[in-house]
């Protein structure tokens, strides 16, 4: 076993150790002895002793398989290729012990048995094999149900929230449109052909526990557009103490219905007189925090469905965005064909315009908003924008004048 | 006048042949360089084919920054 | 051999939901935590399900991923998730094994909590256990600050919920850009050109039009076939090295830390917002990272004691205004903190509103 005297002091303490999971394990495979005493190096120089392979793969696919070679071959011989196989994860993240038994039989079998679960866009992550093993192993996973999951220039691995499965404020199946766009965008998802990677990412309810507004090109949020249901009684639970603020989940020991919920909703849409809860709906922005405190009495209206926003990414290359919206509300229900579709028109529109590496979002904003939502067949809603531009360049098109004539007020898609 | 699939695919090895070393390629780069001399050349058809040329092995896709298609070849990292 | 199998995408996700979720699916009316670390949720039937939400290291063995099944056998039925932020959760139909579970699960140090008003697991990226652009190693200052703030782990102690996440480079795989507190992996020297290898390694085309601020450009001296960088324009964002590895951009001293703060992603009284530069720089110490620990503390108490009730950080910070942020948590504010990349001007302040 490799001395790993800097490692070591990563044992202690009351948090989960990675470095005492993988001691135990290295005892068994000589590449996860080999892995400690290159990370001890690491922790010694303060440098990464990883190169970065482009080529590897399995017969067919170009994603999924992310190529890693120790710069350090002859002392850490079992590192000598260490690849990445991403596995995508099941909706919600949701598994047997069976089926995690499985992978981990094939994993020992093929790899080095270390995993992470899961990365960061969701796929169940297999780290560290030979570039000999990567096919056989795929294949053992395959005849399990299991595939590959996405990287490069592909579509990637769309994950989402736990939804209908343990959430009352799911507005939509989230696990079922992410079921359904995954296997929809199988080809894509495996051969990368778009100019860089695309997430799609599935949220409930604007409470986004799956970030979907800072980390998926195309961002589906839950929402309502009618009114918040109220058990008024179930409000004097919380008003007398009987009823714990967030279903417990606070310092607090009761909730001022007041002070807590009403003067801090965003729009000032609330009034409570001690006995009754109002809400005046159509002034409601549906950010979910009178319904986060008061679970049991408050709930999402019924005519549910998404929105859709746009362009989020990590900062490279032109600085970090969020996703805006381009749909407000849209009907959705399996097998999510409208979602499908409108993915569909919006890569086409990308992949025909976009540069190596460049985001739908760049893209979007590199073009302009007016070719985006015209290409791909969206009217200019004002949900879409904080407030209007403040300067007056804007442009004019002959649609506009030709539309003018014939009487309509402006040029719409729609 | 659009290429039959077998023409095609050899059209595409042969234009990603001639950029080996010179330019990494991307998928649309390909479609693109077909519409361009063979402008009725159906969409899904020129997929199909690049398909084919990964599924036979003949090419393989590369990760370098970005997905490129490029003769197989060995990997810089993977040598001492 | 079998046939060969392939675009299938992942298994559907009914087949490993547990008879309760899968007749209650779409049905939940209500959840309460009922102690930190513990979700009922009550569905329309009455019916019950306890999530058991436990801390994981994200990077497990096959040898802990089967102590973890072990545990859901016993307990759950052999039925088990795992969250956005890397906890695995325990789904418990049966209320009477709550209390054996929790006294399993002590004895095999895998500690509950990360609900509510918590500090939960730290969403982070692979650092020097696997990547090959970090500035700094992801797992150990994970351990290392989660070790430290456990008290916050499996309590609702705070004013809100704080999530920290953690990208070794800024590339962020982790997206941490809207995060309570994101730590940030940061590179400060620009790539130093190896002409011999970027000769055979890399297309000069596409390294060049990898620099987002056009501070690549062809070898003037044409017979290296190689490229130049003007040092003074690279922000050391090692995009360059990711399409081309005869570009390394290490260096053990120069390299570190930064904490930006106040993102958001929910919105739940406030719109999601960035993360932003709370600290330029923080020296990248291993194996226990105590001067990212101390300094993560100090912003977090501060925190807890400045906020009003159900305050995000970033709502505590817009309130306060961050030149208070900074004097409060006793910051130096640098010429750093000022950005002058793309849209830098929203983030000028052009009014009076400001305090001393």
């Amino acid at each position: 076993m490799h001395k790993t005297p800097l490692l070591d002091q990563l044992e202690s303490g009351p948090y989960p150790s990675f470095v005492k999971d993988l001691k135990r394990l290295a005892a068994k495979k000589p590449q996860v002895n080999d892995l400690l005493g290159q990370l001890e190096r690491s922790y010694k120089e303060k440098i990464t002793h990883w190169k970065h392979g482009g080529i590897v793969g399995v017969l067919g696919y170009g994603s999924g398989i992310i190529g890693r070679y120790s710069d350090l071959p002859d002392e850490f011989p079992g590192l000598e290729h260490f690849h990445t196989m991403r596995i995508n994860h099941p909706s919600g993240w949701f598994y047997t012990t069976q089926a995690i038994r499985e992978v981990c039989d094939i994993w020992d079998q093929y790899g080095s048995g270390i995993l992470n679960m899961h990365g960061a866009t969701g796929d169940l992550v297999l780290l560290g094999t030979t570039t000999d093993n990567l096919e056989p192993c795929f294949q053992a996973l395959a005849h399990k149900g299991w595939d590959i999951g996405g990287s490069g220039s592909a579509m990637r691995s769309p994950s989402c929230c736990v939804g209908p499965a343990r959430c009352e404020w799911a507005m939509f199946d989230t696990l079922e449109a992410c079921y359904e766009c995954t296997q929809h965008f199988q080809f894509d998802l495996h051969r990368p052909s778009f100019p860089y990677k695309y997430k799609l990412k599935f949220s409930g309810c604007p409470n986004d526990c799956v970030a979907a507004v800072a980390r998926a090109d195309q961002s589906h949020i839950g929402v309502w557009r009618d009114d918040i249901k109220i058990d008024q009684s179930a409000v004097k639970a919380y008003d007398g103490g009987e009823l714990k603020p967030r279903g417990g989940a606070t310092p607090y020991a009761k909730l001022d219905v007041k002070a807590d919920v009403v003067d801090l909703c965003p729009t000032g849409c609330m009034s409570w007189d001690g006995k009754t809860l109002k809400i005046d709906n159509k002034n409601c922005n549906h950010c979910m925090h009178c319904i986060n405190m008061m679970p049991q009495a408050l709930k999402p209206g019924s005519e549910r469905g998404v929105t859709i926003l746009m362009g989020s990414h990590a900062p490279i290359l032109e600085g970090a965005q969020m996703s805006w919206v381009i749909v407000p509300f849209m009907e959705v229900e399996p097998p999510f064909d409208n979602i499908k579709e409108l993915t569909e028109r919006i890569i086409e529109w990308w992949a025909e315009n976009g540069k190596n590496r460049e985001r739908v979002g760049e893209l979007i904003l590199r073009l302009g908003m007016r070719t985006f939502l015209e290409a791909v067949g969206l009217p200019p809603v004002p949900q879409s924008v904080i407030r209007p531009r403040a300067n007056p360049f804007f442009y004019w098109k002959q649609e506009d004048f030709d539309a003018e004539a014939a009487g309509k007020k402006y040029y719409t898609t729609k | 006048m659009a290429l039959a699939k077998a023409e095609l695919v050899e059209y595409l090895y042969k234009m990603v042949e001639a950029a080996q070393g010179k330019k990494q390629l991307k998928a649309m780069d390909l479609q693109k360089a077909v519409l361009k001399e063979h402008p009725d050349q159906d969409k899904n058809m020129i997929k199909m084919a690049i398909k084919e040329l990964i599924d036979s092995g003949r090419c393989v896709y590369t990760y370098f920054g970005g997905s490129f298609i490029e003769i197989p070849h060995v990997e810089g990292a993977a040598k001492h | 051999m079998a046939e060969r199998i392939t675009d299938i995408g992942p298994p559907h996700y009914g087949k490993f939901l547990s008879p309760v979720i899968k007749e209650n699916y779409g049905k939940w009316v209500s959840h309460e935590i009922i102690e930190p670390g513990i979700l009922k949720h009550v569905a329309e039937s009455g019916a019950e399900i306890y999530s058991v939400r436990v801390a994981s290291p994200r990077i497990l063995t096959t040898l802990q991923a089967r102590d973890i099944c072990e545990v859901a056998d016993k307990y759950c039925g052999g039925y088990l998730r795992f969250t956005s932020r890397h906890n695995f959760e325990l789904l418990v139909s049966d209320k009477a094994k709550l209390e054996p579970l929790k006294a399993e699960l002590a004895k095999r140090g895998m500690p509950k909590g990360g609900t509510g008003h918590s500090i939960t697991n730290i969403v982070h990226t692979q650092g020097w256990i696997h990547c090959h652009t970090p500035a700094i190693d992801a797992s150990g200052v994970v351990k290392s600050v989660m070790d430290d703030l456990f008290e916050y782990f499996g309590s609702h102690r705070l004013p809100a919920q704080v999530r920290i996440s953690l990208a070794c480079c800024l590339n962020m795989c982790g997206a941490v850009h809207c995060s309570d507190i994101a730590i940030l992996g940061v590179h400060r020297t620009p790539p130093k050109v190896n002409h011999d290898r970027l000769r055979h390694l890399c297309e000069i085309p596409t390294t060049i039009s990898a620099c987002p601020t056009g501070a690549i450009r062809p070898h003037p001296d044409k017979s290296l076939k190689s490229v130049t960088v003007n040092e003074e324009r690279c922000m050391y964002c090692g995009n360059c090295y990711t399409m081309c590895p005869a570009m390394p951009l290490f260096d053990p001293k120069k390299g570190g830390v930064a904490l930006l703060v106040g993102g958001k992603v929910s919105n739940a009284k406030s719109p999601p917002m960035f993360s932003r530069l709370a600290v330029p720089w923080i020296p990248n110490n291993p194996p226990r990272w105590p001067e990212v620990v101390q300094t993560i503390r100090k912003i977090l108490i501060k925190y807890a004691e400045g906020a009003n009730k159900y305050e995000r950080v970033a709502e505590w910070i817009e309130r306060i205004g961050w030149e208070k942020f900074f004097e409060v948590c006793d910051i130096p504010f640098t010429y750093q903190h000022i950005d002058d990349y793309k849209w830098a001007y929203d983030t000028y302040r052009t009014s009076m509103h400001f305090k001393f």
